[in-house]
């Protein structure tokens, strides 16, 4: 089941998406945009996205690294510690 | 292991969430530039060291200059005849390559009248950093 999940994929990827995408800009006349605000609305879009979750994975590293420091006075040994064979 | 995992859960769906929306938004935009009016003249540029050509649907040929009404669709079907150059104009923001033995094709709607830059943007030889021509945008 997994095997035929992965192939579709795989032949989604490679075949029916850009024969889709090619079928659709062959058909529809497009309609008159401003380039340069579509283009650069993408961009910063795409940056606040960007930004966001590069502070959320350093927030979360800070956070774990405060949180399960030794010092901390929540901190609780490891099984491993607490026999001693760290 | 018995624990609660609902946190990765989250993170997982965060993580989709995101990709899903990036690749839509991304979808959506390149459909909206891709798709040339119907009404869109077309323009052949012939790119080549060190200069460009450009040839209107009446017959029409510039060099180093391009008249263009505003507020009207373009296409420009872009080859190359020498080596790779890349038809660039900055405040339009068109950009697309000028390959050897392929046409290439951009469109665009200039929505302001004055003088642009056309440029280079591929590497292309000794003189590459002054294969420019003139964007004349003439007002309706």
């Amino acid at each position: 089941m997994s095997r035929i999940f992965h192939l579709s994929i795989v032949i989604a990827t490679l075949f029916i998406i850009p024969t889709v995408s090619l079928a659709f800009a062959a058909e529809t006349a497009g309609e008159y945009i401003d380039r340069k605000a579509e283009i650069w609305n993408l961009f910063f879009r795409m940056m606040t996205v960007a930004f966001v979750v590069g502070g959320v994975i350093a927030g979360t590293m800070v956070w774990q690294v405060w949180r399960f420091r030794e010092s901390n006075p929540k901190s609780k040994p490891t099984p491993y510690e607490e026999k001693g064979e760290l | 292991m018995g624990h609660s995992n609902w946190a990765e859960w989250i993170y997982v769906a965060v993580v989709i969430a995101l990709l899903v929306y990036v690749g839509a938004e991304a979808w959506n935009i390149e459909n909206l530039i891709e798709h040339t009016p119907q009404d869109a003249e077309i323009i052949k540029v012939t790119a080549q060291q060190w200069l460009w050509t450009f040839e209107h649907e009446d017959g029409t040929k510039e060099v180093g200059e391009l008249h263009l009404k505003k507020d009207h669709a373009y296409k420009f079907e872009i080859q190359s005849i020498d080596v790779n150059h890349n038809f660039n104009i900055p405040e339009f923001v068109v950009l697309m390559d000028a390959v050897p033995g392929r046409v290439n094709t951009v469109w665009f709607s200039p929505n302001q009248a004055g003088e642009f830059d056309i440029q280079c943007r591929e590497y292309c030889g000794l003189i590459h950093y002054n294969m420019r021509a003139k964007l004349i945008v003439e007002g309706v």
